[in-house]
């Protein structure tokens, strides 16, 4: 019995190391901003206050407002794109449907603030495309606002609708469709009596994704917003501005940013449990093949919307080698930006480089042996921890950064300014992305695989070394990749938790951008948009994870 | 060669009783079969001995040894998966070598045992494929040969064939027997085939609601059911219901079936009014006008079925169905649908039980 004794030991540390990162690193600093949205920030005393300041306030109520706006607008339109593309690219021979892929989930991970500040160069106050269109008679509104916020969002997001609509797509069995012409039903009534109704529960659970996404966003509304305040520029805002008084305001805002995200989140939930259709798939849907002009438009309408959201990428890469003259471009093409980032800021992007890379040892570490546990011990402890690991999907990366700053601001847990608060950070927001999926690829290993291991004398310590975690690698190592990539383009809580020394890539362009140094802005735009594509080749080469790990992880 | 002895053994899933009071003795190089429908408690008790849980209750011995405490990977029995458990990131040698590795045998002893073990499974050549490239049948061999190189004291079998197509499966049935008798090994082999059990097994345990309903050899099983369970578990049977009436000479005894008077064996009735009398389809006689039969019984063909060595005829006898087979059958022979059919059931093909407990009450041939 020792042996068993020992081997539950480890186990046990593990379940107890969950509660600890959950309770120091979640609990405590949330329950601070809990707390302090009820206390009065003149008496310091409980009080109703910030509520009701809250609620009787314009300036919140319209920020409410806003981010509902936004989070409606941009799932409106991401349904908008993503939809004819998931349908047309698997139900119709397109060419390139791989290329398309790719291209969207590029600008799905692409960091979120490039977007808006590529949106703005081409149609900001002097961008050249508004010139461009101004010089032929076009006017275009403004494109600071809820239009600038939901452009850039809607194309960045979009992938989530068109990806997931065409995982359900592509996995609905032909017999079902045949079934229902079988008994006399024509396409069209097939496509709504049938197909449909199969994938609605994944194209509502990418939209609620979408919802979800846009509103919890920082950097988008940030850049491009102008005056339109929403829920999380507005905590940011009040947070900054409270900086020598109690976060109450900031406090308040954030619990309500959490709860409007744990309401998707329940939603999202609910709709994947409803997602029971999974059937055997014997028989692959066919694809069919488009002649003449109805071919040329389904091309065209997927290539533009692919496009669409490439036009932002690549006018960042094309800048960065624009030449500068300080803040301003100047006529050539060169390397001006990337020298000057070099000379200037180098320890920024050696920070960038340095703090995802802890993180991601971290997260992939820590995530896979609580997943571990999560799917293989389901004692009752277990059971209590795996919940509290979904906290971090409804805290917005702001929310968590003020709890975060207000936490540990003080002892015992001194980690004001360090490189470990943002480590910490990057950790957390991605721990359980990672504990999930290490949770969903051990569920995919057989069981009988390390009962065998066990049975042919093999300790339970040297089966999970030989058998269980071999499985496992390439899954762990295509999570941890999509963990490094989030953590590199990290910005919403970094931002409030940076100290000039401990700046990094996404802070150093959101700072830039604000500036006016477009040139620098560019260039480090480009070298997070170059590691994210490098990234995801590596994940779509050597691991031979097709576009779903990107939306699964 | 090991035995395994198995004593007063209970296991409980919560409120669920998987295993009550088990008590076997399965002897040194036996083929032992634990039989039952799913969910009798059959694979509980074979992970139990192979260590995947610990009886509540109860002990197990392996040879002289008692092993409730040791762990799975300390027992040295080599478990053979339903969905045969071939690691997929190992190549045909790997997996069989893996034990071998575990316990530290020299390379070269490794390259001979695993040879040896291939060649038994009829697998030579196979040794660096991996497992996506091979059918179910050969993956399962993977799985045997893995259990056996390690000289395992037991071969558990976790039924092994049930994800094979029917051809396969005789044929690895077959060979599942023959490695066993080669090596001389104690197995012990869960299955809820009871064709399968019948053919391969020395010797049979009946398992039901956890509890083991009866334990001997195929012919005992087959023949000699201890209770209505195991004799519609095992093989085709008909059942009637019958009311026993007074004793008649020869070691009688008079019963009825609705209307039909009939003369069962009287060894063990004593006491019991109300009977299930159970036959099998094979033991019936057919009369056709012979009247100096007991036990006639006529009635109207509903259904035939061909099954190539026999026809099996299900007849119409007041409002009961009755299967009877017809052995070497000959198509012109069949009578038509609706046709009259009339046949005997021998005394001594008579299996009668409780009509309320279903225990056996005497009778019978062995």
């Amino acid at each position: 019995m020792t042996l068993s004794k020992k081997k539950a030991d480890i186990w046990s540390l593990v379940t107890f190391g969950g509660f600890a990162i959950v309770i120091v690193f979640l609990i405590y600093p949330l329950s601070d901003v809990f707390k302090y949205s009820f206390v009065d920030k003149e008496t310091g005393a409980f009080s109703l206050s910030n509520w009701r300041e809250f609620f009787s306030r314009a300036y919140y109520i319209k920020a409410f407002v806003h981010s509902m706006v936004i989070a409606l607008g941009t799932t409106f339109f991401a349904a908008l794109l993503g939809i004819p593309l998931g349908f047309f690219t698997t139900r119709y021979k397109i060419r390139g449907t791989t290329l398309l892929t790719t291209l969207s989930v590029l600008a799905l991970l692409s960091p979120t603030f490039i977007g808006a500040y590529s949106w703005i160069t081409m149609l900001g106050n002097n961008g050249f495309l508004r010139n461009l269109l101004a010089s032929i008679g076009l006017k275009l509104p403004p494109i600071y606002g809820p239009a600038g916020i939901i452009l850039a969002d809607a194309l960045q997001y979009y992938p989530f609708i068109s990806l997931m609509l065409a995982g359900s797509l592509m996995t609905i069995d032909r017999s079902l469709e045949e079934a229902s012409e079988n008994l006399g039903a024509r396409s069209l009534k097939t496509f709504f009596s049938v197909t449909l109704p199969l994938v609605l529960p994944s194209l509502t659970g990418g939209a609620l994704i979408v919802f979800m996404m846009s509103l919890s966003n920082f950097g988008t509304p940030a850049i491009i917003g102008g005056n339109y305040r929403v829920l999380a520029t507005v905590a940011y805002e009040r947070f900054t501005s409270e900086i020598n008084e109690s976060p109450g305001m900031a406090s308040t805002v954030s619990i309500v940013l959490m709860m409007c995200a744990a309401v998707v989140i329940v939603l999202q939930t609910w709709a994947s449990s409803r997602r029971k259709y999974a059937s055997m798939l014997v028989n692959r849907p066919v694809v069919k093949k488009l002649k003449g002009t109805r071919s040329f438009l389904a091309h065209l309408l997927c290539y533009f919307i692919v496009g669409l959201s490439m036009l932002p990428l690549a006018v960042i890469v094309f800048y960065s080698f624009r030449n500068t003259n300080g803040p301003v471009f100047a006529s050539g093409f060169g390397l001006n930006s990337y020298r000057q980032i070099f000379y200037d800021v180098a320890k920024t992007v050696i920070n960038s480089f340095v703090y995802s890379f802890i993180a991601v040892i971290l997260i992939a570490v820590i995530g896979t042996l609580i997943g571990f546990v999560i799917a293989r011990k389901r004692n009752l402890a277990v059971k209590a921890l795996d919940p509290l690991l979904m906290i971090p999907y409804i805290v917005p990366g702001t929310v968590l950064g003020i709890g975060f700053i207000v936490a540990f601001n003080r002892q015992p847990i001194y980690l004001a300014g360090t490189a470990t608060i943002i480590i910490l950070t990057y950790f957390i927001r991605r721990l359980p992305y990672s504990v999930r999926s290490a949770a969903s690829i051990l569920k995919q290993i057989d069981p009988a695989l390390e009962e065998a291991g066990i049975n042919l004398g093999s300790s339970p310590g040297r089966t999970f070394r030989t058998i269980t975690l071999p499985l496992m690698k390439s899954g762990i190592i295509s999570g941890a990749i999509m963990s490094w990539v989030t953590s590199m383009n990290e910005l919403s809580a970094s931002i409030l938790l940076y100290v000039g020394k401990t700046m990094t890539m996404p802070i150093k362009i959101y700072l830039s951008v604000a500036d006016g140094y477009f040139g620098t802005a560019s260039a480090m735009s480009t070298i997070l948009l170059v590691v994210t594509g490098v990234s995801m080749f590596i994940v779509n080469k050597y691991f031979n994870r097709g576009s779903d790990t990107f939306i699964a992880s | 060669m090991t035995s395994i002895n198995i004593s007063g053994v209970e296991k409980r899933f919560g409120d669920l009783v998987a295993l009550s009071d088990i008590n076997l003795q399965i002897n040194e190089g036996e083929f032992f079969t634990l039989l039952g429908p799913s969910g009798c408690g059959k694979t509980t008790l074979l992970r139990t001995i192979a260590g995947f849980y610990r009886q509540d209750k109860g002990d197990i011995f392996l040879g002289k040894e008692l092993i409730n405490d040791v762990p799975a990977y300390r027992r040295n029995t080599g478990m053979v998966f339903q969905n045969y458990a071939v690691f997929p990131h190992m190549t045909v040698f790997e997996n069989v070598a893996y034990g071998l590795k575990v316990r530290k045998m020299p390379a070269k002893d490794i390259e001979t045992k695993v040879k040896a073990a291939l060649k038994s499974v009829h697998l030579e050549g196979y040794e660096t494929r991996t497992p996506d490239k091979l059918s179910g049948g050969q993956q399962q061999r993977v799985g045997l040969a893995r259990a056996m190189a390690i000289e395992p004291r037991v071969l558990l079998f976790d039924e092994p064939l049930s994800n094979l197509d029917a051809k396969l499966r005789v044929e690895m049935r077959d060979e599942i027997r023959s490695v066993q008798k080669n090596l001389g090994i104690t197995a012990v082999y869960v299955t809820h085939d009871q064709e399968e059990a019948l053919v391969v097994s020395d010797r049979i345990a009946v398992i039901n609601f956890g509890k083991i309903q009866q334990v001997g050899v195929p012919w005992d099983i087959y023949k000699d059911p201890v209770n209505l369970f195991v004799a519609t578990f095992v093989g085709k049977i008909n059942k009637l219901e019958v009311k026993l009436g007074g004793s008649l000479e020869g070691g009688m005894r008079a019963a009825t079936a609705g209307s039909v008077p009939l003369a069962v064996p009287a060894a063990g009735t004593a006491g019991c009014a109300e009977a299930v009398l159970a036959f099998r389809p094979e033991d019936i006689v057919e009369t056709a006008g012979d009247a100096s039969r007991l036990n006639r019984l006529s009635g109207k063909l509903m259904a035939t079925s061909f099954l190539g060595t026999v026809a099996s005829m299900e007849i119409d006898v007041q409002g009961q169905g009755i299967v009877i087979e017809r052995h070497r059958p000959r198509k012109a022979d069949i009578p038509a649908l609706g046709g009259a059919v009339e046949f005997a059931i021998p005394p001594d093909a008579c299996l009668l039980f409780d009509k309320k407990t279903g225990v056996r009450l005497g009778g019978g041939r062995k």
